[in-house]
């Protein structure tokens, strides 16, 4: 009897004290993995402040650089330990891989509740990227996929100093190709650098003849190209070519640019030595950093033709997807909505020089990041086109522009070596 | 006289471009340690104005800064954890298999010294996913526990590589001379093998100590919690994706560089016999 009275008294005393330990919480901790380093500060403030309205805690767990950002999540996703909300980092058919797996949950209904308020405050473009249409080629059921949280666009930016200097209107800069050209030997004449770029990574080349392309001939046009409707050595390609054999003439391109690295190109620009500089809107940090006192603006490719608008590539700079398997998802998703609301928006721009993905937020932003963002207009990107090139045609192109710059070959040249790629490449695919 | 004069100027002749080269070398090699000490000690801005190896102004708050803004304190300490507990274990694992490899006869020996081999030939990040997958199975995934064995079998192969090529060339004689005083083969191991071997030795920790020290990415993988990281993961905190913080992240890398000078100095002796010795043959 004693003995059973003791076990009980002990087993109620732990019980008690078990108990008494526990904290009954009914807020979640939402956990965010990211990799954007120049983006953590403001992220943790905004974490704290929406803790503060709302009692849930945020972790913004930062894990740098990208490359290995990629490798942990790749890790995680076949742990099945992936966090509440992250990012993915590549193509969209990584992306694709994702959702198959069942990783990332469809926001579609949440985006359009209350018509569509959520998704009305974004930009469309930057949606686009997260966004998987009907019918697309990675057999996903459409929906929307990601959340925006900044957007990026690829344009040409210029030094409004040596504009002045080079008896130019530093308000005004070119508008079409040959104004730009007619700069070019304007700078040709004063001794000074051109445009700079980071054409030594090819993929910048591929970027700016693509805007030319569409600008052009259409974007319908492009799109039949790709899908091998109409050859590269048709007379409005041979033009796209020629621009870049014009630029190279006419002096408005830099003292090696077919092999500058787009950090040399950046140090150039902000270094005052060079008048124009094609970059993304990264480049507005990155000025910053190297020279705070850089008088600048940003402008769009110059058009080469009235036919059609010139296009930008642009669209999401970083984007959130939410856990599919997280318990957590429901506030997750309101964390994001938060995230992307103007002020908080307005917020990021501001403290991390990134372009706000809230189209509303732009009155509240420097007018350099405005700049930038107002060409979401013009924007497109390869990952909403819904068909993709051959890589081996991609660097036939753009080795072929880099070639035609140091003047190794002509225009047509050029077309029809990419031409010849592209039929093989055409008959490969058919024969599988 | 005259052929004095030719041999002495020939000497002369070849003494100089011997030098001129090691000098160039010397630079090539000293010349980026000297641009980050110098570019620690710089603004971000008057790094990409001013190319000069003397700064105008010695901005030593960065080494302050980049020890608080990327919290080397706790990781530091980490990163001297997990260096030496994986050399230790590397040390007493290669040493032990490599002298099992050399001189102990048991069946399929040869295959097992094979695999080691081969598993060199597999790159590390090729090794990641599955190495995540096996840890969090064994409920070690996020521990420091965890992240130490794997890089202890990282580090695993080229030592047993190392070691037993220098222990096929140790002469018996000695062993047996052990033997005969009543030495065990562990006793042989311990009391003949490892003192002989201590340039080698050198060399596997110097190589292993550098490899753990500078490794971020498995960290980064593995260790979800920021206490358990080492310190070069801090050291990305200054790294962006465009933008980088070169003031901060020189100050860090010099810090960083610190511990593994001062082992590779206090090894330096041992590490050139090792080589010597023909410890990294192959």
């Amino acid at each position: 009897m004693l003995i059973r009275s003791v076990v009980l008294s002990v087993f109620a005393l732990f019980s008690v004290l078990g108990c008494s330990n526990q904290k009954i919480d009914s807020k979640p901790t939402i956990t965010v993995w990211h990799w954007m380093t120049d983006r953590d500060s403001a992220f943790q403030a905004l974490a704290k402040k929406y803790e503060s309205l709302t009692g849930i805690r945020v972790n913004f767990e930062l894990y740098a650089p990208s490359d290995a950002y990629s490798q942990k999540i790749r890790a995680a996703a076949q742990g099945t330990n992936l966090p509440d909300i992250f990012g993915i980092l590549g193509e969209k058919r990584d992306f694709a891989s994702f959702i198959k797996a069942g990783h990332i949950l469809d926001i579609t209904s949440y985006m359009e509740a209350d018509n569509s308020a959520w998704k009305n405050k974004l930009f469309p473009k930057a949606l686009a990227v997260n966004e998987f249409a009907p019918g697309n080629s990675y057999g996903i059921n459409p929906g929307i996929f990601g959340v925006p949280i900044d957007i990026m666009t690829i344009q040409m930016v210029y030094n409004k100093k040596l504009f002045g200097q080079l008896g130019l209107n530093p308000n005004r800069p070119p508008k079409t190709f040959q104004e730009f050209l007619d700069i070019g030997n304007k700078i040709k004449a004063a001794g000074m650098q051109g445009l700079v770029s980071g054409w030594g990574e090819v993929w910048m080349i591929d970027c700016l003849a693509n805007n030319y392309a569409f600008n052009i001939m259409g974007k319908d046009k492009v799109l039949a190209t790709i899908r091998g409707e109409v050859p590269y050595t048709d007379p409005d390609w041979i033009r796209v070519f020629s621009i870049f054999k014009q630029m190279q003439e006419s002096g408005v391109l830099a003292k090696g640019i077919v092999t500058m690295i787009n950090k040399s190109a950046e140090q150039l620009f902000a270094n005052e030595k060079a008048v124009f500089a094609f970059n993304g809107s990264w480049c507005v940090n990155v000025y910053k950093g190297m020279n705070p006192n850089l008088e600048y603006g940003a402008m769009l490719p110059p058009a080469a033709s009235d036919k059609y608008p010139i296009s930008i590539w642009g669209g999401a700079g970083s984007s959130f997807m939410v856990n599919a398997r997280s318990k957590n998802k429901g506030e997750a998703v309101k964390f994001l909505a938060w995230l992307t609301d103007q002020d908080q928006q307005a917020y990021l721009a501001k403290e991390t020089n990134n372009l706000p993905a809230n189209k509303n937020s732009l009155s509240k932003i420097p007018e350099i990041l405005a700049q930038f963002a107002r060409g979401m207009d013009y924007a497109t990107h390869p990952n909403i086109w819904g068909v993709s090139e051959f890589s081996l045609v991609i660097e036939a192109f753009d080795r072929g522009i880099q070639s035609i710059i140091i003047g190794e070959r002509t225009p047509e040249q050029v077309a029809g070596e990419v031409q010849s790629i592209k039929e093989r490449e055409l008959a490969k695919k058919r024969a599988r | 006289m005259k052929a004095a004069i030719y041999y002495k100027t020939k000497k002369f002749a070849v003494n100089t471009i011997i030098h001129l080269f090691l000098i160039s070398v010397a630079i090539t090699c000293l010349y980026p340690l000297l641009w980050m000490i110098v570019s620690s000690l710089k603004t971000q801005d008057m790094i990409f104005k001013d190319i000069s190896l003397i700064p105008h102004q010695f901005r030593l708050e960065n080494y302050i800064r980049a020890w608080q803004e990327g919290g080397f304190g706790r990781n530091f300490l980490n990163s001297i954890l997990y260096t030496s507990s994986v050399v230790f274990g590397i040390v007493i694992i290669s040493s032990m298999a490599a002298y099992a490899f050399s001189r102990l006869r048991f069946p399929g020996s040869k295959w097992l010294f094979i695999m080691f081999m081969a598993a060199m030939m597999i790159p590390i990040p090729g090794s990641f996913v599955a190495l995540y997958v096996l840890l969090n199975k064994l409920h070690l995934r996020n521990t420091p526990i965890g992240y130490i064995l794997c890089m202890i079998n990282v580090g695993l192969s080229t030592s047993i590589f190392l070691l037993k090529t220098f222990f096929d060339k140790m002469p018996k004689e000695l062993e047996d001379a052990a033997r005969i005083d009543g030495c065990s083969k562990l006793g042989i191991w311990w009391h003949v093998a490892l003192p002989l071997a201590k340039p080698v030795l050198a060399v596997v920790i110097v190589f292993n100590a550098l490899t753990v020290w500078n490794e971020y990415i498995l960290a980064l993988i593995i260790f979800d919690n920021r206490q358990f990281m080492p310190l070069q993961v801090a050291l990305q905190t200054f790294q962006g994706e465009f933008v980088t913080n070169y003031p901060l992240l020189m100050a860090g890398l010099t810090i960083t560089a610190l511990p593994i000078i001062i082992v590779y100095l206090l090894m330096q002796k041992y590490i050139v016999k090792g080589v010597t010795q023909g410890a990294v043959v192959g």
